[in-house]
């Protein structure tokens, strides 16, 4: 085992390149997958027709979501109605397939999380709100929703940094990403660790930068109040 | 009155006893097969503080939600300042307007500083400018002596300082009538007294007042009227003297005699 300083240094450009698509999926799917999760927990947390948004979830945080971009990717062309209709120039696009992909797994997850926060809003402060005349989409966004992001502040950072090493498997779908991108410089030089350490000290400085922002965001939010939200 | 009536308004007779500010009749309420409130009737009228007590699991708590449309009655009439409770979302907008709640767990904005607790409502639900809510606010901290704690959020105060947070920003709303559900059973014995001190004082100065409480002192001391439910049904109502001297029925004796 033996790291080599130089091969790192000269393909550096090469990782960063691969680091760069691991942003350009993530960052999409993160903001696809708060869209998609938002209504999927109101439903979730609200009584009746649960069950559409408990079958999403079930169903995509079940599947692989390497199986899931393969079935995006190469079983939708198999379908003559997506090979011949309108959005064939989206499916056959594998960054399009990419995002897709990793969206449905991602907003599944957030949407359990998004839930669980909700549910963790006392009733009485709701009540409260109520009683003071608030209308229901007022209590919603300006009470419920902020205390619930506070308690799912939390399981959402883990969520997110699962889904910063996630993206490697959009790789298996052609996207160069930075492990692909690891894997190329290895098979041309055939020294397996220098490329594949340089690429975890990358994913490493990403999922540290991200923490450090949700620490502020959560020093932010909870100023003078971790308490009353944990206990 | 028939259809041709004309559109005046029909000229009142002086009232000999002034109408209430709060009229339930037959008021009940069931959970299932379980009827919590039997045809309850009861008034209040307008700077009168009447307390409810009873065992727990008689109804007490269901009441005075029910009022606030917190628990919807399934029959009878609640009469709300001359407005009738229905399930509209507009008749039940306007009763709350009339009220003011205070509960057992503060139920205080855990993500608003005191001073947001007690602006936010009057700023969204009433309109104001943040101006006259803060001026507001401070003004009915004062009142409940939290001027001094008005930047802080709920958890950096004491229960007793929460509640009295909570009934500030239930006044904030400029209620005609406040409503207490058991607002010191959550609270530690010490701080008891700073909460009641504070509703004793509203009461002096003539709020209408509705308490649940098991503070059977604070009852004596300032209630005008105390009324003790029993499984549903209001078993006695009377004025407080008689209520605690004299008490009317063996149900209330035998209750006030492990009370007190």
């Amino acid at each position: 085992m033996h790291y080599d300083i130089a091969l790192a240094w000269s393909t550096l450009p090469q990782l960063l390149r691969g680091a760069a698509m691991t942003l350009a999926v993530l960052i999409p799917v993160l903001a696809l997958g708060l869209v998609i999760a938002i209504p999927l927990a109101l439903r979730r947390a609200s009584p009746g027709r649960r069950w559409i948004a408990a079958g999403y979830v079930g169903f995509f945080r079940g599947v692989p979501s390497l199986i899931l971009l393969y079935a995006i990717y190469n079983g939708l062309p198999q379908l003559a109605g997506i090979r011949n209709g309108p959005l064939w120039p989206l499916f056959s696009n594998a960054y399009f397939c990419a995002v897709v992909g990793l969206s449905l797994t991602h907003s599944a997850y957030l949407a359990e999380i998004l839930r669980a926060g909700l549910q963790a809003v006392p009733q009485g402060v709701v009540e409260a709100a109520t009683a003071l005349g608030m209308r229901p989409n007022v209590i919603f966004w300006k009470v419920r929703w902020p205390i619930a992001a506070r308690h799912a502040l939390r399981a959402y950072q883990n969520e997110i940094l699962i889904m910063v090493k996630s993206t490697a498997a959009v790789g298996a779908i052609t996207l160069v990403e930075l492990n692909a991108a690891a894997n190329e410089v290895f098979e041309f030089t055939y020294d397996p660790f220098t490329p594949l350490l340089t690429a975890a000290a990358i994913y490493w400085a990403m999922i540290n930068i991200i923490r450090l922002g949700f620490d502020a965001a959560e020093r932010y939010l909870n100023a003078g109040q971790t308490r009353a939200l944990i206990s | 009155m028939t259809a041709t009536a004309p559109a005046l308004p029909i000229p009142k007779a002086a009232p000999t006893v002034p109408t209430p500010i709060i009229t339930l009749r037959g008021v009940g309420k069931s959970y299932g097969n379980h009827q919590v409130l039997h045809g309850i009737d009861l008034s209040i009228h307008k700077g009168e503080t009447v307390v409810i007590c009873g065992p727990s699991g008689s109804g007490k708590s269901t009441l005075i939600r029910s009022i606030a449309h917190l628990e919807p009655h399934d029959n009878g009439q609640i009469i709300v300042a001359g407005i009738h409770l229905t399930h509209e979302p507009q008749s039940i907008q306007d009763v709350r307007r009339e009220l003011g709640m205070v509960f057992q767990q503060f139920n205080l904005f855990p993500h608003m500083t005191v001073l947001g607790n007690c602006t936010y409502a009057p700023r969204v639900a009433l309109g104001m400018s943040e101006r006259s809510a803060t001026a507001l606010a401070m003004r009915l901290l004062e009142r409940v002596r939290l001027v001094d704690q008005a930047r802080k959020y709920p958890s950096e105060l004491s229960g007793g300082q929460q509640q009295r947070v909570a009934i500030a920003r239930a006044l904030c709303m400029q209620p005609r009538i406040m409503l207490f559900d058991e607002p010191t059973s959550a609270l530690d014995p010490e701080m008891v007294n700073e909460v009641l001190a504070v509703m004793e004082e509203l009461a002096r100065e003539g709020m209408t007042m509705l308490c649940v409480t098991h503070e059977l002192n604070f009852a004596r001391r300032v209630a005008h009227r105390c009324v003790f439910l029993e499984q549903g049904t209001v078993n006695v109502d009377a004025p407080t003297s008689s209520f605690f001297d004299a008490p009317p029925t063996p149900r209330l004796a035998a209750f006030l005699d492990s009370r007190l």
